[in-house]
């Protein structure tokens, strides 16, 4: 018989640790339909029948966020044979908030007291048979990180499962509340039933205005809920999470045995320095500073540069080329695998180790609890430009790919702030764009100290403005949201699941080289290396590039960046192929200057380049490549995350056309500077920062606040 | 008196909570209702982190003012 169990609790309760160590490899990742809430399905360990599924981690099972109404609609819709309730043993008061209305809706209930060495540790007591028999419900302790009691809380999930047994909920309100609870399930309607009546009763005593969309009839209880408010004085919700937590209090204390009261945790200890005024920022640059130095300068370039030059300099290339030798490949297609095909995607792979040590790094972080502090350490900063301290995560890790950075984005509840955070986090200079600065560093500016700084910097400023720019829009006008966030108790993490979630970002990186980049490198090989010669199409020979399908397209939109100053068809190409990956600008230089491979940087070009550009152009060159539409699996990142067309093309506009402009005013305003002359294009540019400087400056623009639509993506 | 004005370290009755009623109900769902304790662990520009029911939750400078203590 197939089973359901469905995995619920609060967020930082170690729900994904369990439903990691319950499932092993045997996940099923994807999104619920049409909101980006992450769905995670997995078949139980030795048992091919049992499906668990992990739901988001929620606070209550009200409507305010998109991850409480998925998880709530899947409950009540989908009916899981079983739920098992994560309860967070450290923190059990809040946990059981949850608890009690999950037990109204009438599915068997097993819960599991996570954390339990911790507690145990503490010297606390939670006897699980007063907590059983208070809640109704079967209760066993585990703990999800050390894989203790796991088995034995999966194998009651089946067991329950399989008996059908509806739980009942024993807690019980005020008799003046229960009471008004009776009379409204009465007049619930026959399709509702028995068991989960309590649920629809209280929530539309709560005036819960996306419960009627599951009722077939409403009942109009407008009388009961005023004949509450005026007994109470207050709003009927209030009044039901009141006595939800008026209900907890009193059985926590035959249910818990404190060790001492109010002593201060080891967490609390280390927030004290940690998230110190004074202190919490130069922690926070060391932190920083040990990671980049260590995944970018030594570690990271190590493994770097022996994927590059080793293995897919000396290993790889040359077994495949012996390999279509011997099989007497020909020609054309030997030159399509190795120079498009091998190349590449070999550039692009070159990067995942650097990658991967970064992604360690920061999920080490982000499993320990930092992540969530630095997250409340810049929000004060962040807000002054109206982004909020959770966009900061996102940036960090869209300085290793953006792919996975875009995708971070998912953890900022409120729809607008997440909405800039996406628009906004390519602008930091990802792995891929530092060849491209390095190839202009070297190449025009002698290797100066400060190029790569400054790109950093640019990408910094693009944000900072970009922030402030969007603000004062219709699309994002009003106050970010207001930051409250729970910090998870720090922890040593588990190597497997810093393991894990480095692979997962990890994976979507050599996904895209896999698919979107192979794809695309096949396409750049045949635009490139054929083309009509005498009037007559075919296969062209290496010195002929000029008569290409890609030159003639080159030439075609070469002009537009004339005003940027670049408008040669090879810069155009160039900055064009980095639209399939961005580091795919050094090696579409390499080939457009008759030369098959290149080192990273690109050291073989330096000269022809500086020949063909001046400082100020290839400086132009570099700000448009870094601010411009991000690589297309990144653009694909947006588009899911943002999952609305309108929204995603108003993403990538916009980041080009700042990209323009700023490219624009940094050539024009530039030339001047080295006595290039007063033309029309240096008032344009004027032109232009006046107009940035005035919608930087310009008043905010009052409006209604918005809120995430959920009715509208949940109603079919 | 609001919660940005608490003492570090000292432990507080929440009287009442205040703001949006969507902010109202994401507090109250985390452990902030009145009636509770609350306790300041750390402070940075008016941001504040705070232990309720055990948990630790880091709330905004302008939502920290809406809640009375």
């Amino acid at each position: 018989m197939a089973i359901k169990i469905a995995l619920a609790g609060n967020p930082n309760c170690g729900k994904t640790t369990l439903f990691n160590a319950l499932t092993g490899s045997n996940q099923f990742v994807g999104n619920w339909p049409g909101v980006t809430v992450e769905k995670k399905e997995g078949k139980l360990k030795g048992h091919k029948d049992v499906t668990i599924m992990d739901l988001p981690g929620i606070y209550s099972l009200s409507p305010y966020t998109l991850e409480e109404v998925v998880a709530r609609n899947y409950l009540i819709n989908e009916r899981p044979d079983a739920i098992l309730n994560i309860v967070d043993g450290t923190n059990i008061e809040r946990n059981l908030y949850l608890s009690t209305q999950i037990m109204e809706l009438g599915i068997p209930v097993i819960m599991a007291v996570n954390m339990m060495d911790i507690v145990e540790k503490n010297g606390d007591k939670i006897h699980i048979d007063k907590l059983a028999k208070k809640l109704g419900c079967e209760v066993v302790t585990i703990s999800a990180l050390k894989g203790t009691g796991i088995k034995e809380a999966a194998d009651k999930a089946v067991q329950i499962a399989q008996k059908k047994g509806a739980a009942v909920p024993v807690h019980e309100f005020d008799k003046d509340v229960e009471a008004v609870i009776r009379t409204v399930e009465s007049k619930l309607g026959s399709d509702i039933v028995n068991e989960q009546k309590r649920f629809f009763a209280i929530k539309l005593l709560e005036k819960d205005d996306k419960i009627t969309e599951q009722m077939k009839s409403v009942p109009d209880v407008s009388a009961e809920i005023k004949q509450l408010e005026d007994k109470f004085d207050d709003d009927t919700e209030s009044i039901i999470t009141n006595e939800r937590y008026v209900y907890i209090s009193s059985i926590i204390g035959d249910c818990v045995t404190k060790n001492k009261k109010n002593a201060m945790t080891t967490s609390d200890k280390i927030d004290r320095i940690v998230t110190n005024r004074w202190l919490a920022l130069p922690i926070f640059a060391v932190v920083m500073w040990v990671v980049y130095y260590v995944s970018v300068t030594t570690v990271g370039t190590f493994v770097t540069d022996w994927t590059n030059d080793v293995l897919f300099g000396e290993i790889i290339p040359p077994a495949i080329e012996n390999l279509l030798n011997a099989i007497h490949c020909a020609d054309w297609l030997q030159g399509l695998i190795l120079d498009g095909i091998v190349a590449g995607v070999g550039a692009v792979l070159g990067f995942v180790p650097q990658m991967l040590v970064l992604f360690l790094f920061l999920a080490f972080l982000e499993s320990c609890g930092y992540m969530a502090r630095v997250a409340f350490i810049m929000d004060r900063i962040f807000r002054k430009f109206g982004l909020s301290g959770k966009s900061f995560i996102p940036m960090l890790i869209g300085s290793g790919c953006g792919v996975p950075g875009i995708m971070a984005s998912r953890t900022i509840e409120n729809d607008r702030d997440r909405k800039m955070t996406i628009m906004t986090t390519t602008f930091v200079p990802c792995g891929a764009k530092l060849p491209i600065i390095a190839l202009i560093a070297g190449a025009l500016f002698n290797g100066a100290s400060w190029v790569a700084p400054s790109a950093y910097f640019v990408g910094i400023a693009a944000i900072i403005c970009s922030g402030i720019i969007l603000k004062k829009t219709k699309l994002f006008a009003g106050d970010p949201a207001p930051f409250v966030m729970e910090l998870p108790a720090y922890h040593w993490p588990t190597v497997s699941n810093v393991l894990r979630s480095m692979w997962e970002r990890g994976w979507s990186f050599i996904k895209k080289a896999g698919t979107i980049i192979l794809m695309s490198t096949i396409v750049l090989w045949f635009l490139m290396n054929f083309g009509w010669v005498d009037g007559s199409f075919g296969m062209l020979e290496a010195e002929q590039l000029n008569d290409s399908i890609l030159a003639s397209i080159g030439s075609v939109i070469a002009p537009l960046f004339a005003p940027l100053g670049w408008g040669d068809w090879k810069m155009a190409v160039a900055a064009v192929s980095g639209l399939i990956a961005k580091e795919n600008v050094v090696g579409t230089f390499g080939i457009l200057f008759g030369f098959g491979e290149v080192a990273e940087d690109g050291a073989e070009i330096w000269g022809q380049l500086a020949g063909s550009l001046s400082t100020v152009a290839a400086y132009s060159f570099l700000v448009f490549n870094l601010l411009c539409a991000p690589c297309f699996a990144a653009m694909g990142a947006i588009k899911r995350e943002m999952n609305n067309t309108k929204w995603f093309f108003t993403a990538i506009g916009y980041q080009t056309l700042l990209a323009y402009v700023v490219s624009l005013c940094i050539y024009q305003i530039g030339n001047l500077f080295i006595g290039g002359g007063f033309g029309i294009g240096t008032v344009v540019a004027v032109l232009l920062i006046i107009g940035f400087v005035y919608l930087l400056v310009r008043p905010y623009k009052e409006s209604a606040t918005l809120s995430v639509s959920t009715n509208k993506m949940f109603s079919k | 008196m609001p919660l940005t004005m608490a003492n570090p370290g000292e432990c507080y009755t929440i009287r009442k909570v205040g703001g949006k009623e969507e902010t109202r109900r994401f507090l109250e769902n985390l452990g902030f209702v009145v009636g509770g304790n609350v306790t300041v662990v750390s402070e940075i520009d008016g941001n504040l982190i705070v232990n309720v029911k055990d948990s630790r939750v880091a709330v905004g400078k302008d939502m920290a003012a809406k809640i009375l203590i």
